[in-house]
C-alpha cells in the first residue's frame, strides 16, 4: 500500500506537479495553486465591495448586489460553473478558456459568501465607531478604510479563512469543465492505472489537506500577532492565557 | 464672503433657532431657541429622556432635525450640503462621547494623530508631535504607545478629549462624558474639562455633574420633555430655579 503510493508518486510526480506542461497547458498542483491564489486575491476585494454595496443607502447599488448575493448563495456552485461554461460562449460567441470561466465563477461565488462575512463584521461593530469617525470629520469611505474595516476584517479572520479554504477546495470542481488542475491530473493517473483509485485519491486528499492546513496555520499566526499587539504585549512577553478564537475550517 | 469673514462677525459660536425634531408623532425636541457665545461654557441638564443628548447630537448633525436652524460660525449645519462640506464642518466641532468610542485597533497616540493626518492632511511626524503634546496636556504622555483596552475608563475618556482637540476645533461638545465612568475616575476627566474652560474653549456639555456645572458653567440650560424651560447662570439656577420642574429636579438631586 505505502509502496503503491510511492510508486505512483515517483512515476507521475511531474504530471501531478505541472500537468502536461511544457507539451500542453500548465496543470497539476501548480495550476491549482495559481487558480486558488487568483480566486482568493480577487474574491477578497470583490467581497468588500459587495459588502459596502449591500450596506449602501443607495438602492441602485444595494438591490442588484443583494439579489446577486442571494441568488449566488442559493445555487450550487457546480451549476454556476456549468452555466458560465456553456452559456457565455453561446451568448457572446467568445471562446473563453476554461481556466478563466472557473476563475470568474469562483470569484463571484466566493465573493458573495465572503461579502456576508465582511458585512457581518461591519454590522457587529455597532454605530459608535462610525459616529466617532464622522464626528472627527472623516468621510464615509475614509471611516470605512481607517476605522471600520481594519476592525471588522480582523474580527472576522476565522470566518474569512474558512471561506478561503473552501475556495481552494472548490477549485477541484474545475475538473468538470476540464480545467487541468491537480484533481484533473490525479484522475488522469487513475485512468491509466485503473486498479488503484484509493491510493491515487489519497495522495490528492493529502496534498489538499496540506495546502489548506498551511493557510489556516499562517492565518492563526497572523491573528495571534495582531491580538498580542493590541493587548499591548511585546514579542518578548509571553502571553500566558490569551483567549484565542479557534479557526474553524469547514464548508460554509 | 469667506468663512473667516463670517465668523468674525458672529458673536455667537452656536445659534439654535426654532428647532423641532420628532420620531414619527413623538416630539423629542420642541421650540429650541438658544445661543452659545464664544468662550462660553454651557451645561445642559435635565431628567433622563428629556432630549439632552439628542439636542447636543444635532449640533454636529449626528442626528437630523425636523425643522429649524442650527448655525455654527454663521453656517447652517442642517442646510442641504455636499457631504464634503458637512465633514469639514464636523471636523471643526469637537465631540466627546459617553462611551469614549476610541479606536481599539490603534494605539493611544495613533488615535489622537490619525484624524489630523487623514482628514486635514497634516504631515505624520507633525501630527505625532502634536498628539504627544495633547496627551501630555491630559496627563497621559506615558500611555502614548498603549492600546485603549489597557486603559481605565477615565484614561480612555481623556484620550478621547485629546483626540477631539487634535482637530483644533473652536467648539467642544460633551455628551455625558463622565456617565460611563466609575466614581473615582470622574474627577480626572472633569479636571481636564475645567482646564479647557479656563483656556477659553467654547464648550457645551450634557452632564449630571452639578458640581462641575456650578464651578465652571457660565450658563445652565435646563431641558425637560424636549424643551429648554430655563436658562440661567449657575448661581441663580441652583439657588432659585424659577421653573417648578427645575425645582423638583434639583430637590431630587439633593436626596
Amino acid at each position: 500500500m505505502i509502496s503503491d503510493i510511492t510508486a505512483i508518486i515517483s512515476d507521475y510526480w511531474l504530471l501531478l506537479l505541472i500537468g502536461q506542461y511544457p507539451n500542453g497547458p500548465l496543470g497539476g498542483l501548480a495550476n491549482t495553486l495559481i487558480l486558488s491564489a487568483f480566486s482568493i486575491a480577487l474574491a477578497f476585494p470583490v467581497s468588500i465591495l459587495f459588502a459596502l454595496a449591500r450596506l449602501s443607502k443607495w438602492r441602485l447599488l444595494r438591490w442588484p448586489v443583494t439579489a446577486l448575493v442571494y441568488v449566488t448563495r442559493g445555487v450550487p456552485l457546480l451549476m454556476l460553473i456549468l452555466w458560465s461554461y456553456f452559456l457565455v460562449p453561446l451568448w457572446t460567441g467568445a471562446d473563453v478558456p476554461s481556466f478563466v470561466t472557473m476563475l470568474t465563477t469562483l470569484v463571484v461565488y466566493q465573493g458573495a459568501f465572503l461579502s456576508e462575512v465582511v458585512r457581518g463584521g461591519i454590522v457587529a461593530l455597532g454605530h459608535g465607531q462610525m459616529e466617532a469617525a464622522k464626528a472627527l470629520g472623516h468621510s464615509y469611505l475614509g471611516a470605512m478604510r481607517f476605522v471600520i474595516l481594519p476592525q471588522a476584517l480582523y474580527n472576522m479572520i476565522p470566518s474569512i479563512i474558512s471561506t478561503f479554504v473552501s475556495t481552494i477546495k472548490d477549485t477541484t470542481l474545475g475538473y468538470v469543465i476540464n480545467v487541468p488542475d491537480l484533481t484533473f491530473a490525479a484522475s488522469q493517473v487513475n485512468n491509466q492505472l485503473l486498479t488503484q483509485p484509493f491510493q491515487v485519491f489519497l495522495i490528492l486528499a493529502v496534498v489538499y489537506y496540506a495546502i489548506c492546513w498551511s493557510l489556516t496555520h499562517v492565518a492563526n499566526v497572523i491573528e495571534r500577532r495582531i491580538t498580542r499587539r493590541r493587548a499591548g504585549l511585546t514579542d518578548r512577553a509571553k502571553p500566558v492565557s490569551l483567549a484565542m478564537s479557534k479557526i474553524v475550517s469547514e464548508q460554509p | 464672503m469667506t468663512l473667516s469673514d463670517t465668523s468674525a462677525q458672529q458673536p455667537q459660536a452656536i445659534r439654535i433657532a426654532n428647532v423641532y425634531k420628532s420620531y414619527g408623532d413623538h416630539p423629542v425636541l420642541k421650540n429650541i431657541d438658544a445661543e452659545v457665545a464664544r468662550g462660553e461654557v454651557v451645561v445642559i441638564c435635565g431628567p433622563s429622556g428629556s432630549g439632552k443628548s439628542t439636542l447636543i447630537r444635532t449640533i454636529n448633525r449626528l442626528e437630523e432635525i425636523s425643522s429649524g436652524v442650527i448655525s455654527f460660525d454663521g453656517q447652517n449645519i442642517h442646510a442641504p450640503m455636499r457631504t464634503k462640506e458637512l465633514n469639514l464642518l464636523r471636523s471643526r466641532i469637537g465631540f466627546v462621547f459617553q462611551n469614549f468610542n476610541l479606536f481599539p485597533h490603534l494605539s493611544v497616540v495613533e488615535n489622537v494623530s490619525m484624524s489630523p493626518i487623514r482628514v486635514k492632511g497634516v504631515a505624520p511626524a507633525e501630527a505625532h508631535d502634536k498628539a504627544l503634546k495633547l496627551l501630555d496636556r491630559v496627563g497621559l504622555a506615558d500611555k502614548a504607545n498603549a492600546y485603549p483596552a489597557q486603559l481605565s475608563g477615565g484614561q480612555q475618556q481623556r484620550v478621547a478629549i485629546a483626540r477631539a482637540l487634535a482637530m483644533e476645533p473652536p467648539v467642544m461638545l460633551f455628551d455625558e462624558p463622565t456617565s460611563a465612568l466609575d466614581p473615582e475616575m470622574v474627577g480626572e476627566v472633569l479636571a481636564v474639562m475645567k482646564s479647557l474652560a479656563a483656556d477659553g474653549m467654547t464648550m457645551l456639555c450634557v452632564t449630571h455633574e452639578m458640581g462641575f456645572a456650578r464651578d465652571v458653567a457660565d450658563r445652565i440650560w435646563f431641558i425637560d420633555a424636549g424643551e429648554i424651560i430655563e436658562t440661567a447662570p449657575p448661581e441663580e439656577f441652583f439657588k432659585a430655579p424659577r421653573h417648578p420642574r427645575a425645582q423638583r429636579f434639583l430637590a431630587d438631586l439633593r436626596h
